[in-house]
C-alpha cells in the first residue's frame, strides 16, 4: 500500500507531495488508485509526469560501457556520448553499434565525438589534416553544396568597408549617416595602421568606405553619402525598387559585392571599379529592413553577422581556438579584425563578436548591423569628392513576385529644425489658450518659412484647446531638453519664463525676441530683444509689422510696433 | 507550470533594509538576487542622516557590514541640541542624554555614498550564492499563481519566482500595496521630509568640532507657520544636511509650501554662522516618511512576501529623533533569519509568520507602536484637548509654569518616556516650543540673510534621466477638489509656479470657469506625496529613469 493516496487530497496538495517520491512503482500504484477513485485528469497528468521524470532520471544513470544500444534512439546515443570523454569507451560504443543496428547517423555522431575528444588532446600542435566536407561525409547531401562559393573562398582578397545606406520614403535616414561617419573614422585609422593591402600583392592603395544605395531614386542621394564620408558610391536605381523587398535587394547587393572578382557569377562582365573577391567589412542599419537584408546578404556571401551592434572597432586579436588556428596549440594573431560590440537582451552586459577565417574557409565579409543612434551624426562636408558607380544588372521578374499593394506611413511627428523663424508659446497663453495659439499661428503664417513651437508647460497643461488648434499642443512641438533643439535665425518666445530645460533647446538661435509681462523672467537674460507686454496684444502687432515688412523695426523699438499704430 | 527563472530569495530594494536582508541571507548560503531600480544604490534615497546602532537591537549595520562607520558614514554625533524658536528668540536645550539613551553609536550619513558602499558588499556576498545585485531594474508587481504570491514581475526582466520575497522597497513600496498590506490613503499617517545638502567645507571650525566629532541640531516652534513638525541640521564631513520633517496632514491643512518651510529654517539667523556668506546648495530632495505609530504593519507578511523597513511602515519618530534606517536593518536581518530557520525546518512558507514573531520578541514592534502612545493619543490628539492644552500653555498660568520650570524643562525634554508619549498635535511641536522660546529665549540676530535658490533653480540643478513619453504618475482626477492639494504639498510644485509637477490652471469652457490641476512628471523627485494627497495612479519610473540623487 502506498503512503499517499491521491484520492484523499486536493489537487493543489498533490504536486508538492509526490515531488519527493522517486519510486516509479509506487507512483504507478497511486495512478491506479486515482484512476479507480476520483479519476481527475490533471491529477493523473501530474503523476504521469512524475513517473516520466523519475524514469528519465534513472535513465540518466545509464552506463555507456554496458548499455544496450539497440534499445536507444539515435538522439539518446548522441546525448549519451556527449558526456563521454574517454576515446576508448567511445570506440567500444562505436564497435557495438557497428555490430548491432549499424545506424549511419549514430555512427557519425560517435565518430564526431571521438574526433573532438581526441582533437582536444593533441599536444604536439600538429595542424589537423583538412578534408573537404564532401570527402569527409560522402553520404551527406551537404546543405551548402549548392553554393559554388563555399569552398572557393580560402585566402581570398578582401577590401574596403561597405555601408548599406538605407532610405525611407525617399530620405536618407539618420542611421545611414551615422554609419558613414563611423566608417570614415574607422577606415582613416585603418589606413594609418595598416597602410593598404594585407599581403602587398594588390596595390598598396588606401582602403575605402563604399556606400551602397538601392532604390527607385537611389541616385538622388549619391552626393549626400559622399558628403557624409563615403569614398565611392555604388548605386542601383530601378522604379521597381521603390519599396524594400528582400529578394531583389539581396540579389543586387550580393552581385555588387562579388562584382569584378573571382566570385562574380559566371558570365558576369568585369567592372572597372573592383577586382577583389568580396568586401572586407559590411555594415547595415539594424532597422526592420536592414535586419532583414543583413541576414540574407551575409548568409548568401557565406559569412556571419553580428546583429544589433552598438560599438565597432578594428584591432588585431590573439586567438587560441583550435578551430580557428588550425589545431596548433599556440595562439595565433589575426589582423584587422572588426570587433562588433552588442548589448545582450537585458542591456546589462556586452559581448564582442568577431568573425574570423578558418584555415580552410574564409569568413568574409565581417558583417554587422548597427543600432540607430549608436554613433554620432557627422557633419556633412559638401566639398568632399568621391567616385560614383552606377551598378547595372538585370532584375529578374521572379524577384518581384511579392507585391506591396498597400502601406501606411507612421506619423513621423513634426520637425521644427531648419526653419528661418520659430514662434514659441508658453504658459503665458493661459488666460485664453485657444486665442493665444491662434495669435501665434497668425504670426507663423506672416513669415515665409516659420513654424510653431511650445514649451513643456503647454504640453502637460490641462488647457482645453478648441479643435482647430489642439494639434499644436502636442509633445511633437515641444522645444527643449526633452523635446527638439532648434537654431532658427529668429526665435520669438511669447509667454515663456525661460527655464533652463527650455533654454537648451533654443539658445543657439541667432536672434531671440521675447514677449513677457514679467521683466524679471529668466528668459530676459538670454534674449536679444525683450518686449515687455501682454502677448495677447503684442502678437497681433508683430504680425502686422511682419506683413508690412517692418518686423525688425517693431522689435527694436521694444514694443512690438505699438508706436506705429 | 510556467518556467520562470527561480531564486531562493529575491530582495527588492537596496536601501539599508534590503542590504541587511541580503547580507544575512547570503551569510546562510541562501541564493539571493537583489533588484534595485536606481542607476546605483542610493541614487533614489533620502534620509536626514543619522543612523543609530541601538544597544537593545539584535542587529546593527556595523555587525553586518564591518568597516561601515569608517568607510560609509560621515561623522559620529557627539553633540545634540534642540532649539525652541519664537521669531528671533531662541531657547536651546542640550538633549545629548536623550540622544544617547539606548544608543551604542550614531553617525551622520549621506545615502548615495552609504547605499552604494553597502551595495558593493551585498553584490560580493550574494554573488557567491549564485545571485547578485542588479541595478536599473524596476520591480512593478507581484507574480501570483493560483492567487498566491510566488515571485515578482519587473519592467526590465522576465518574471522571477522565489521562495522568499523581501519587499525592502521603501516608503512608496509598490509591492506592499500590490499585496494589500499597505495603502496610500490617510495623510495623517505620514510625514514629508525635505532636505538640502549644503556645501560647507569648514564644518570643523564653524561647529567647533574635532575630526571625530559631529553635531546635530533640531528645531521646533513657530518657524514653520504653525505646521506640525520640525527641522534639523546635521554635520557631514564637509557639508551640512539641513531638513524639515512635517506631518503631511498638517502640511495639507495649512496649504504650506515645503520648499518655503525649508527656506525659513535655512534663513533663520541661527544658521547664519554655520553656513557663512556663500550659500551653495548641492542638492534639494524629498521623500515621504512613514509614522510607525500609525502604519507599522503588525503582521508584515503574506504568502512568501515579507515587508522590511519603510515598506512595512517601520519608521519610528521618537519625539524629535527619527529612527528608520536602524529598524530597517534589524527587520531585514530578522526576516532573513526567519527564512533560514523555516527552511531548515523544511517549510519555507513559515518564514513570514516567524518574522512577525521575531519583530515582537526582539522588542522592535514595541518601539514602533508603543503601547503607551496608543493610550495617550486617545486623549491627546483630540482637537479639544489640543486647544485646552494650547490655551493653558499660552495663558499666564501656563507661561508662569514654563518660567518656573526653567532649565528643568531641559530634563523633561530629554526624557525618552515623555517623547514617546507626546501626541501628534500642535502642542509639543508648535505651542510648547514657542512659549518656551518666548519666555526663556534669547534673541538671535544675523548680519545677513542667505539667499536660497528658487524652485526652478533647485529643479534645474537636479539630474534627471527622463523617460520621455512615459510618465510614471497618472492623474486620475484633475479637479481641484481631488488633486488640488498637491500643488502646494508637492515639494517641487508651488502655487503660481509653472515649472513644477502640479500646477493650478483656470480652464474656461463655454463661458464656464473651473480650476483644474495639471501634472508634468519630469521634475518629480519621487517623494510619494501626491500618491496620498491627489487622485493618481502612482508608480515608480522604470529602472534607471527619473531623478538621480548624488548626495541623498
Ligand atoms: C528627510 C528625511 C529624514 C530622515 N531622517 C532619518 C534619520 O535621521 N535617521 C533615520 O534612521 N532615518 C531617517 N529617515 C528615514 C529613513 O530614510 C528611512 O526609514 C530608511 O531609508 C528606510 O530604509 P529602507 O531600506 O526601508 O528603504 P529605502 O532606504 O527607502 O530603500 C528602498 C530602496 O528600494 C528601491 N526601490 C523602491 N521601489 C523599488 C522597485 N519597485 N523596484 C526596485 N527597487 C525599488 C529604492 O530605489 C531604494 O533603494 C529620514 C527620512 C527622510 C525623508
Ligand atoms: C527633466 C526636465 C525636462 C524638461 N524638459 C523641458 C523641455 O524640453 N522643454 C520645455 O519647454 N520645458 C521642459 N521642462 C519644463 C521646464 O522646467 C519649465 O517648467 C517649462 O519650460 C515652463 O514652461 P513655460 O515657460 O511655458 O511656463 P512658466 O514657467 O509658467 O512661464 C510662463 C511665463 O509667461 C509669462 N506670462 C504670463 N502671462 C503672460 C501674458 N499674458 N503675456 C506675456 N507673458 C505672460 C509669465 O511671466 C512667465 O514668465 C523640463 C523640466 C524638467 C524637470
Ligand atoms: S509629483 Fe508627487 S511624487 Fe513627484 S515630487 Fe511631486 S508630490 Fe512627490
Amino acid at each position: 500500500m502506498v503512503e499517499f493516496d491521491p484520492t484523499e487530497h486536493e489537487i493543489a496538495e498533490i504536486g508538492p507531495e509526490i515531488k519527493d517520491v522517486d519510486d516509479p512503482d509506487e507512483l504507478r500504484e497511486m495512478l491506479e488508485l486515482e484512476a479507480e477513485g476520483e479519476d481527475r485528469a490533471p491529477v493523473k497528468t501530474l503523476i504521469e509526469d512524475r513517473i516520466e521524470k523519475v524514469e528519465d532520471d534513472e535513465d540518466g544513470e545509464i552506463d555507456p560501457e554496458t548499455v544496450d544500444l539497440s534499445e536507444m534512439t539515435v538522439a539518446d546515443i548522441a546525448n549519451m556520448v556527449r558526456d563521454v570523454d574517454d576515446a576508448d569507451v567511445l570506440r567500444d560504443i562505436l564497435e557495438r553499434e557497428t555490430e548491432g543496428k549499424e545506424r549511419s547517423s549514430a555512427i557519425s555522431q560517435i565518430e564526431n565525438r571521438i574526433d573532438s575528444v581526441e582533437g582536444s588532446e593533441e599536444e604536439d600542435g600538429e595542424p589537423a589534416v583538412f578534408k573537404p566536407p564532401e570527402e569527409k561525409y560522402p553520404e551527406l547531401d551537404h546543405p551548402t553544396n549548392d553554393k559554388q562559393w563555399v569552398e572557393g573562398t580560402v585566402g581570398g582578397d578582401y577590401r574596403d568597408m561597405w555601408v548599406y545606406c538605407e532610405t525611407q520614403a525617399g530620405e536618407l535616414i539618420d542611421v545611414s549617416k551615422e554609419m558613414l561617419g563611423k566608417a570614415r573614422t574607422l577606415m582613416d585609422d585603418y589606413n594609418d595602421e595598416y597602410g593598404g593591402s594585407e599581403d602587398g600583392t594588390s596595390s598598396g592603395e588606401d582602403e575605402k568606405v563604399i556606400a551602397v544605395l538601392v532604390g527607385a531614386d537611389a541616385s538622388k542621394h549619391v552626393e549626400d553619402v559622399i558628403a557624409y564620408g563615403a569614398d565611392m558610391v555604388v548605386y542601383h536605381e530601378d522604379d521597381r525598387l521603390e519599396r524594400f523587398r528582400h529578394k531583389p535587394y539581396t540579389e543586387i547587393m550580393c552581385d555588387m559585392a562579388r562584382a569584378g572578382g573571382p566570385l562574380a557569377a559566371e558570365g558576369r562582365e568585369d567592372v572597372d571599379w573592383k577586382e577583389y573577391h568580396e568586401p572586407r567589412y559590411t555594415i547595415f542599419p539594424a532597422t526592420n529592413n536592414g535586419r532583414d537584408l543583413s541576414a540574407l546578404v551575409q548568409g548568401e556571401l557565406d559569412s556571419g553577422l553580428a546583429s544589433d551592434c552598438s560599438g565597432l572597432y578594428i584591432e588585431n586579436e590573439m586567438i587560441s581556438n583550435p578551430a580557428k588556428t588550425g589545431g596548433t596549440s599556440d595562439k595565433k594573431e589575426f589582423e584587422r579584425v572588426l570587433h562588433m560590440k552588442r548589448p545582450d537582451f537585458s542591456g546589462f552586459e556586452y559581448s564582442t563578436i568577431l568573425c574570423i577565417d578558418k584555415p580552410n574557409r574564409d569568413f568574409h565579409p565581417q558583417g554587422a548591423s548597427v543600432i540607430p543612434g549608436s554613433f554620432d551624426l557627422p557633419e556633412p562636408d559638401h566639398d568632399r569628392e568621391g567616385e560614383i558607380v552606377e551598378h547595372e544588372m538585370e532584375l529578374d521578374d521572379e524577384w518581384f513576385r511579392v507585391d506591396v499593394t498597400e502601406y501606411d506611413q507612421l506619423d513621423e511627428g513634426v520637425d521644427l529644425t531648419g526653419h528661418d523663424v520659430i514662434v514659441a508659446l508658453g504658459r503665458g497663453i493661459g488666460d485664453d489658450p485657444t486665442r493665444g495659439m491662434e495669435l501665434g499661428l497668425d504670426l507663423v503664417d506672416a513669415f515665409d518659412d516659420a513654424d510653431l513651437g511650445i514649451t513643456r508647460g503647454i504640453v502637460t497643461s490641462s488647457y482645453e484647446f478648441e479643435g482647430h488648434v489642439e494639434q499644436y499642443s502636442a509633445e511633437e512641438r515641444q522645444i527643449g531638453e526633452t523635446g527638439q533643439v532648434v537654431e532658427p535665425d529668429v526665435y520669438i518666445a511669447a509667454g515663456i519664463s525661460g527655464a533652463v530645460q527650455h533654454k537648451v533647446g533654443m539658445d543657439e538661435s541667432d536672434t531671440i525676441v521675447t514677449i513677457n509681462t514679467d521683466t524679471d523672467a529668466d528668459i530676459r537674460n538670454f534674449s536679444d530683444y525683450f518686449i515687455e507686454g501682454d502677448l495677447f496684444e503684442v502678437l497681433p502687432r508683430l504680425t502686422e509689422a511682419v506683413e508690412r515688412g517692418e518686423f525688425a523695426k517693431a522689435v527694436a523699438d521694444g514694443t512690438g510696433g505699438k508706436n506705429d499704430d | 507550470m510556467t518556467d520562470h527563472e527561480h531564486y531562493e530569495a529575491v530582495v527588492v530594494g537596496a536601501g539599508p533594509g534590503g542590504a541587511a536582508a541580503a547580507a544575512t541571507l547570503a551569510k546562510h548560503d541562501v541564493e539571493t538576487l537583489v533588484l534595485e531600480r536606481g542607476v546605483d544604490a542610493g541614487s533614489k534615497n533620502v534620509s536626514g542622516g543619522l543612523i543609530y546602532a541601538e544597544e537593545s537591537a539584535p542587529y546593527t549595520i556595523d555587525d553586518l557590514f564591518p568597516g561601515f562607520r569608517e568607510q560609509a558614514a560621515e561623522r559620529p554625533v557627539t553633540d545634540y541640541y534642540i532649539h525652541n524658536v519664537a521669531g528671533e528668540k531662541v531657547k536651546t536645550f542640550d538633549i545629548t542624554d536623550l540622544h544617547e539613551h539606548d544608543t551604542e553609536w550614531s553617525d551622520a550619513v549621506l545615502r548615495r555614498k552609504m547605499d552604494s558602499w553597502l551595495a558593493d558588499r551585498v553584490h560580493e556576498k550574494t554573488r557567491e550564492t549564485g545571485g547578485g545585485l542588479l541595478t536599473e531594474v524596476h520591480v512593478n508587481g507581484l507574480l501570483r499563481e493560483n492567487g498566491e504570491i510566488v515571485g515578482v514581475t519587473c519592467d526590465e526582466l522576465d518574471p522571477i519566482r522565489a521562495d522568499l520575497i523581501v519587499a525592502a522597497d521603501g516608503v512608496n513600496s509598490e509591492l506592499a500595496r500590490d499585496a494589500g498590506l499597505m495603502s496610500w490613503e490617510e495623510p495623517d499617517e505620514w510625514f514629508q521630509g525635505v532636505k538640502a545638502v549644503v556645501d560647507v567645507p569648514d564644518v570643523d571650525e564653524r561647529f567647533d568640532l574635532g575630526p571625530d566629532e559631529g553635531a546635530a541640531h533640531l528645531f521646533s516652534g513657530d518657524l514653520f507657520e504653525g505646521v506640525r513638525g520640525g527641522g534639523f541640521v546635521y554635520t557631514n564631513e564637509d557639508t551640512l544636511s539641513v531638513g524639515t520633517v512635517f506631518h503631511l496632514d498638517s502640511l495639507v491643512a495649512e496649504e504650506a509650501e515645503p520648499h518655503e518651510l525649508l527656506d525659513s529654517l535655512l534663513t533663520h539667523p541661527l544658521l547664519d554662522d554655520w553656513i557663512g556668506e556663500d550659500y551653495e546648495e548641492l542638492e534639494y530632495s524629498a521623500k515621504l516618511v512613514p509614522d510607525s505609530k500609525k502604519v507599522a504593519h503588525e503582521s508584515p507578511h503574506k504568502d512568501r512576501l515579507v515587508l522590511v523597513g519603510d515598506a512595512g511602515g517601520q519608521m519610528q519618530a521618537q519625539g524629535p529623533i527619527i529612527k528608520g534606517m536602524n529598524h530597517a536593518v534589524t527587520a531585514g536581518a530578522l526576516a532573513a533569519e526567519a527564512y533560514v530557520e523555516a527552511r531548515s525546518r523544511g517549510d519555507t512558507d513559515l518564514a513570514g509568520e516567524r518574522y512577525a514573531t521575531k519583530l515582537d520578541r526582539e522588542g522592535v514592534m514595541d518601539k514602533l507602536r508603543p503601547t503607551r502612545y496608543e493610550l495617550a493619543s486617545a486623549v491627546g490628539e483630540n482637537d479639544l484637548a489640543t486647544s485646552i492644552a494650547d490655551g493653558v500653555l499660552r495663558s499666564a498660568v501656563g507661561r508662569f509654569g514654563v518660567r518656573v520650570l526653567g532649565d528643568r524643562l531641559e530634563n523633561l525634554y530629554s526624557s525618552p518616556f515623555l517623547s514617546m508619549l507626546a501626541p501628534d498635535t500642535r502642542t509639543p511641536y508648535v505651542t510648547m516650543p514657542t512659549v518656551i522660546a518666548e519666555e526663556l529665549g534669547t534673541r538671535v540676530t544675523a548680519e545677513r540673510t542667505i539667499e536660497t535658490p528658487d524652485l526652478a533653480d533647485r529643479i534645474g540643478d537636479l539630474t534627471y534621466n527622463t523617460d520621455v513619453g512615459n510618465p510614471h504618475i497618472e492623474l486620475l482626477d484633475n479637479s481641484a477638489e481631488a488633486s488640488g492639494a498637491a500643488v502646494s504639498a508637492c515639494p517641487v510644485s508651488a502655487k503660481d509656479f509653472g515649472g513644477g509637477c502640479y500646477r493650478e490652471e483656470t480652464v474656461k469652457t463655454n463661458g464656464d470657469e473651473k480650476t483644474a490641476v495639471s501634472l508634468d512628471t519630469q521634475p518629480c523627485v519621487e517623494c510619494g506625496t501626491c500618491a496620498i494627497v491627489a487622485d493618481t495612479d502612482w508608480e515608480h519610473p522604470q529602472g534607471g529613469k527619473g531623478v538621480e540623487f548624488r548626495e541623498g
